[in-house]
């Protein structure tokens, strides 16, 4: 067991004391007295003569948790010591119990002049910086702490005291100085002890305990970390508050030029390698250096290449040339059908250009083994029985795809079917008609025989051109292609002839055809008829001459065309005719009308003038047009004119005019209003209209009804009627209905409509909250105001106007940010005005727009 | 009669060149033009469509590893070369033009766990949890090598040996230190065998560690005792530490704004901080569904990239809530780790599938060349429906994603969570006496800060 150590009682301890005097279990003092006496034996060793045992007001601070106070009284009671005037001292109230610890190391005795010091921090401060020793070291003389001795052996060098080991209560300079004051060289020593307290400079503190000292470092190491944080701040928010941030700017795409690039090539393949081994040939490079001559020598060409490139450059001169000059002819050609048929051919010689010459054959061969089904079969003649329904209904005729799909399929057939060889026999006929038609023509008069002689030579011309032996042309069909192109030549030349002629016999007729106006649309009525006649009387031929060598598609088109052209101007005449009649009868009428007029003229006159009339008269007052119309007729047809609604229309008429006529008394205003607005109800029609409205906004709810099916037929269901819930459900709609009704805006508002009726579409263009950025509704309006694209932009702001907010360029590195100095009281450089942009990027605010009616 | 004749300088309407644009006059009078809200409005709807439409974000993938993908590092020099170890100790050098190998760096028995290359892009310093760190020459990219098919290998130029296995390791930004993680913080040199610097946070291994990029000496990690925790290397302790309810997977620094930092943690959510207040993250990024597994900020610092266990990649705005995007394939696996290519212009993930994949950063962007007259075209769609973005026709569309079913469940899932969650507090509010129950802001939910102790 230990015992409780007193050793001195400072002031510093009496201000412990009276603070602990407050706290703490109140041991009897009988018990206090107990403890005391145990301890004093085995501290009266140890002890300096100073001690004194104040086992009344001290008690094992150790040994229970907390320390209590000694009642004043009692100290009173055995007050044998001077010193227990201290107790009276009290501690101010606002005093914080901070330290408890520091009770432990308290100043020293000596330091006496200390006794009213009240704050224990302050006294060890002053201590610390007047003696420059850690607090630590004043401990041992002031001691004040009773300490729990808890070892079984009484200390010594191999079992020091707990103070010792903890480094309380160690020996001090005074401990040594005491016993040698009085003898010689204490003051010297002493005073060099003192010196050494003042200079504080060489004084090596005592390290702190862990914690604190780690707490002490993590606080600079914060304010290291932070202050270094902060110094960014201004970067970061200048480049938040950028409107556009560029990342685009320091742009290394390495190789800068071509040149950079081919300095570092190497070359790798065979080819790469003669030409590098060329190009950095020293002699040529030399050469070149010098003045150019000896370039002349190493440039030199030997004769014979010089002749084989000449000969090859004329060669090639020479093939274009003439590639050109047969070009040329052939653009000269006008005929559309002569390049309709090349572009064919043009397609299948590429074809067949890129076949070999067996596959040609092969492709003759295949060609012909058609050609001979096609002659076997007769299947494109219109023999079917589908083209021969078409002709016998006349649907061909009648419709314009039909007749080209026949006439399609007699190109097919006559394609197929012409004989090869009869080809040259077909136009050889030709000519000696032609010849034939010219000599006719040309024993007639002069100009006939001049274009005889053009068409004879052109008809030379052609067979010039003709080159049938030549590989290409000598195919089947390049040679039908010719012939066919000869075919249209003669034909045309034909045509002028026989046109020719048609000039020169209607010489003398022009003057008795008054109605040739614009050439074949001059087609009376009688033309018309004879036209499909002559196309039919066409069509004939054909199937009859089928393996006849005219072309039979140019004619076909030729006469269908005459038809169409046929048909429309006798269709206007016919119908020009019969309005021109109704005309006569009606007088001058718009146009319309007539037609009106034409429509009905087979039926009742009257009963469509009556119908007409109480149809005008239903929308008189708002057209005025109808009405004169109408009157026009009846003008114009007075006799007829006898209905009694008519009559009665020309009694207003009648009374209108008398009263503006006879009397001159000028009516009211008022009964000129109603007079004006006599036929309309407007309250009424209001009222409709707004019924309407709710009806359609808040529709009215379906009556239940008894549904037909089961139970129907067997009247168990009609006898119950409609069930209860039904009825029931109807009624709480209808008063939801009214309850509706009565919510709405314009419920007391007689006259007015609002309409409630969301409109979805709008609804879409609304935002039901207000962006974020936005505080009010008018300055996202505002923000909103501008529109941005081009069309509404000049060229020089839009770019600006919809830059984004990240500008970066695609494989450019991006690198972290370099710190510089920002200076903060720079603005934001304002040089693209996208900060507006960006507040700007917002929408319409939700409003709802009530529509108002009133009248 | 006076008559008003137009007279126009022959120089004003002559080109100079004939590719020059003849000149235009318009008339930018409103009323002549009143339909622009209208018109503008529809071409931002047709823009949102448009985006959708031309939405594609995979590029390619990248296979040839035989384990799933554990980290990756991009050279910080060279846009094309991406580096990526494997659970089995096998390094690769990506080219990402062709999407091949193009070198390989053997040696590490057992999972390779922490990739990075000095700034120069020379060294790449990889280790693992066989607790070596080995540092290996990166191959010069050159032009002749690119039509190279066969793969080279290389040796490692170092390799320094631990006491423990190594969990991440970064490399300082222009500098010659890196920092590898494990049992503790090791800082490094490249030329010294041991470490010229060490800290120890806890007792807890460390599992990610990131130098900050602005300040090179300032660092930041997180271990498994759910901290994360700021360092100077020049100091030997802690400057401050964040203690959540989870543990943060990976960290990484705002390249832009190097007070800031986010870091991915194991709720699925993202939460940034300011490096000098520890009470409060600034945002929380919620999206995933599953645990974040790592985060890399977009070199622009307006965007980071996130890898998550729910085997989606997603893309979030730095100061925004939610994901912009959501990139997912049927194929992928648990993503491990995430990077942002250093042109901001790809993502590029690694999963548990074996294969890397790289993806748009902007899901319908157009690559290759684009035209002047294309890009302003592109620049207007994008601004005129950044401007009507909150009609709900247009939020509507750019909104919509189409998620996998297993992801969509589960989000599904935790809104209903968290709805009767809410809704339990608010009643309990409702029925107590006011100011006792007090709910705290997301942003501090999830911290534990213990107070410091003065």
């Amino acid at each position: 067991m230990g015992g409780l150590k007193r050793k001195s009682s400072s002031s510093a301890k009496s201000v412990a004391k009276s603070k602990k005097k407050k706290k703490g279990p109140h041991l009897p003092n009988s018990i206090l007295k107990v403890i005391a006496d145990q301890k004093r034996p085995l501290n009266s060793d140890e002890e300096e003569e100073e001690d004194e045992i104040d086992s009344d007001d001290e008690h094992g601070g150790d040994l229970y948790e907390y320390e209590e106070g000694v009642p004043e009284e009692e100290s009173r009671k055995n007050n044998r010591y001077d010193r227990h005037d201290n107790y009276d001292y009290e501690l101010p109230d606002d005093f914080e119990d901070e330290n408890v610890e520091s009770e432990d190391d308290d100043f020293d005795g000596g330091n006496s002049e200390n006794d009213d010091d009240d704050d224990d921090d302050r006294h060890t401060r002053m201590l610390q910086s007047l003696t420059g020793m850690p607090s630590a070291a004043f401990q041992g003389e002031s001691k004040s702490k009773p300490v729990l001795f808890t070892e079984a052996y009484p200390e010594g060098e191999f079992n020091p005291t707990r103070d010792v080991l903890e480094g309380k209560n160690v020996l001090t300079e005074e401990d040594f100085l005491a016993p040698l004051e009085g003898k010689p060289g204490y003051h010297k020593t002493s005073k060099q002890i003192a010196r050494m307290r003042k200079d504080t400079k060489h004084v090596v503190h005592a390290p702190l305990p862990k914690p604190q000292r780690e707490r002490l470092e993590r606080k600079a190491v914060i304010g290291l970390v932070d202050g270094e944080f902060s110094k960014w701040v201004h970067l970061v928010k200048k480049n938040r508050e950028a409107p556009t941030v560029y990342f685009n700017q320091e742009v290394d795409l390495g190789y800068s030029t071509v040149g950079a690039i081919a300095s570092e090539f190497q070359p790798r393949t065979e080819f790469e390698k003669k030409m590098a081994s060329l190009l950095n040939d020293s002699e040529v490079s030399e050469a070149h250096r010098d003045d150019g001559a000896r370039l002349l020598e190493l440039n030199e060409v030997s004769m014979e290449d010089h002749i084989k490139k000449r000969d090859h450059i004329a060669k090639i001169r020479n093939l274009l040339f003439r590639h050109e000059a047969k070009s040329k002819r052939i653009k000269k050609i006008k005929s559309k059908t002569y390049h309709r048929l090349k572009n064919k051919d043009l397609k299948k010689s590429s074809l067949g250009a890129l076949m070999d010459p067996e596959m040609a054959k092969e492709e003759a061969m295949r060609q012909e083994a058609k050609r001979v089904e096609e002659r076997l079969t007769l299947k494109h003649r219109n023999t079917g029985k589908w083209a021969k329904r078409m002709v016998r209904l006349g649907l061909n005729a009648k419709y314009d795809a039909t007749r080209a799909a026949i006439a399609e399929q007699l190109q097919m057939n006559a394609n197929l079917s012409r004989k090869m060889h009869s080809m040259g026999d077909g136009s050889s006929s030709d000519e000696s008609d032609d010849e034939e038609g010219l000599n006719d023509g040309s024993d007639e008069d002069t100009p006939s025989r001049l274009i005889a002689k053009a068409k004879e030579k052109t008809l030379k011309t052609m067979e010039d051109d003709e080159v049938p032996n030549a590989g290409l042309m000598s195919l089947p069909f390049m040679a039908r292609a010719m012939k066919k192109k000869n075919e249209e030549a003669n034909e045309e030349a034909k045509r002028a002839l026989e046109e020719y002629e048609e000039w020169e016999n209607s010489g003398g007729e022009n003057s008795k055809k008054p109605v040739s106006v614009s050439g074949r649309r001059v087609f009376g009525a009688t033309a018309k008829v004879e036209a499909p006649k002559e196309s039919k009387k066409d069509s004939d031929n054909f199937y009859d001459n089928s393996d006849s060598d005219n072309d039979m598609a140019g004619v076909e088109d030729n006469d269908m065309e005459d038809v169409r052209d046929n048909a429309s101007p006798a269709r206007n005449t016919g119908t020009i005719t019969e309005t021109e009649k109704f005309d006569d009868a009606a007088g001058n009428q718009a146009s319309k009308t007539t037609f009106d007029v034409a429509m009905f003229a087979s039926g009742s006159w009257k009963k469509m003038t009556s119908c007409k009339n109480t149809e005008s008269k239903k929308e008189s007052k708002k057209t005025r047009a109808p009405i004169s119309q109408s009157q026009d007729k009846k003008g114009s047809r007075d006799e007829e004119s006898e209905d009694s609604e008519s009559e009665a229309e020309e009694m207003v008429d009648g009374v209108l005019a008398s009263a503006s006529k006879e009397t001159f008394e000028i009516p009211s205003q008022a009964e000129l209003i109603n007079r004006a607005f006599a036929g309309d109800d407007v309250l009424d029609e209001f009222e409709k209209d707004k019924e309407e409205v709710l009806n359609q906004e808040v529709p009215k709810p379906e009556k239940p009804v008894l549904l037909p099916g089961w139970g129907d037929w067997s009247n168990v269901q009609r006898k119950r009627g409609i069930s209860k819930r039904m009825v029931m459900e109807h009624e709480a709609e209808e008063k939801e209905r009214k309850q509706k009704l009565k919510t709405r805006k314009d419920a007391r508002l007689k006259h007015v409509i609002i309409s409630e009726k969301v409109d979805k579409r709008a609804e879409k263009l609304h935002t039901t909250t207000l962006p974020f950025p936005h505080t009010s509704k008018e300055a996202f309006e505002h923000s909103m105001r501008m529109p941005i694209g081009p069309e509404f932009n000049p060229s020089t702001v839009v770019s600006e106007l919809n830059r984004p907010e990240v500008v970066k360029k695609t494989g450019v590195i991006i690198k972290p940010v370099k710190f510089e100095e920002v200076n903060p009281n720079d603005e934001v450089d304002d040089e693209h005005p996208r900060n507006h942009q960006k507040q700007r990027s917002k929408k319409k605010t939700g409003k709802r727009q009530g529509k108002v009616k009133s009248k | 009669m006076r008559i008003k004749t137009i007279s126009r300088s022959v120089d004003e309407f002559t080109r100079e060149r004939s590719q020059d644009l003849q000149r235009v006059f318009h008339n930018f009078d409103p009323s002549l033009r009143p339909m622009e809200k209208a018109v503008e409005y529809q071409r931002a709807l047709t823009a949102a469509k448009l985006e959708k439409i031309f939405a594609r974000p995979f590029v390619g993938a990248m296979d040839g590893h035989r384990d799933g993908i554990s980290c990756m590092a991009k050279n910080p020099n060279y846009l094309k070369g991406i580096f990526s170890a494997s659970m089995d100790g096998d390094i690769r050098l990506w080219d990402i033009a062709t999407r091949r190998t193009v070198c390989q760096f053997p040696g590490h028995q057992g999972a390779v766990r922490g990739l990075t290359v000095s700034t120069d892009g020379n060294v790449l310093v990889s280790c693992g949890i066989d607790s070596t760190v080995r540092l290996w020459n990166v191959p010069r990219p050159s032009l002749e090598d690119s039509d190279l098919s066969s793969e080279k290998s290389a040796e490692p130029s170092a390799v320094y040996v631990c006491k423990n296995a190594l969990l991440a390791v970064d490399h300082q930004f222009e500098g010659e230190l890196f920092a590898t993680a494990g049992a503790q913080i090791d800082i490094w040199n490249h030329n010294r065998s041991q470490p010229v610097h060490s800290f120890k946070p806890g007792n807890d291994s460390v599992i990610s560690v990131r130098f900050n990029p602005g300040e090179p000496d300032i660092l930041a990690v997180s271990s498994n005792d759910r901290r994360m925790i700021i360092y100077d290397i020049r100091m030997s302790s802690a400057a401050r530490e964040i203690r959540m309810q989870t543990k943060t997977n990976s960290i990484a620094w705002n390249p832009m704004e190097p007070m800031n930092f986010t870091g991915a943690n194991e709720d699925g959510n993202c939460y940034s901080f300011d490096g000098r207040k520890n009470e409060e993250a600034k945002c929380v990024h919620k999206d995933h569904v599953s645990a974040v597994m790592d985060i890399d900020f977009s070199p622009t610092g307006r965007e980071f990239v996130t890898g998550s266990y729910d085997r989606s990649v997603r893309i979030f705005p730095y100061n925004g809530g939610h994901s912009r995007e959501i990139y997912h394939t049927k194929r992928m696996q648990r993503v491990f780790c995430v990077k942002y290519s250093s042109d901001a212009t790809y993502v590029i993930s690694g999963s548990d599938d074996t294969n890397l994949r790289l993806w748009k950063a902007k899901a319908s962007e157009q690559l290759g060349v684009i035209l002047p007259r294309e890009q302003k075209k592109h620049e207007y769609n994008e601004a005129v429906k950044n401007r009507y973005k909150h009609l709900p026709e247009i939020k509507r569309i750019v909104r919509h994603r189409h998620l996998p079913k297993p992801i969509y469940k589960a989000i599904a899932e935790s809104r209903a969570v968290n709805n009767a969650k809410k809704r339990k507090d608010d009643r309990r509010k409702a029925s107590s006496a006011p100011g006792t129950i007090v709910t705290k802001p997301l942003r501090t939910r999830r911290i534990i800060n213990e107070r410091e102790v003065e």
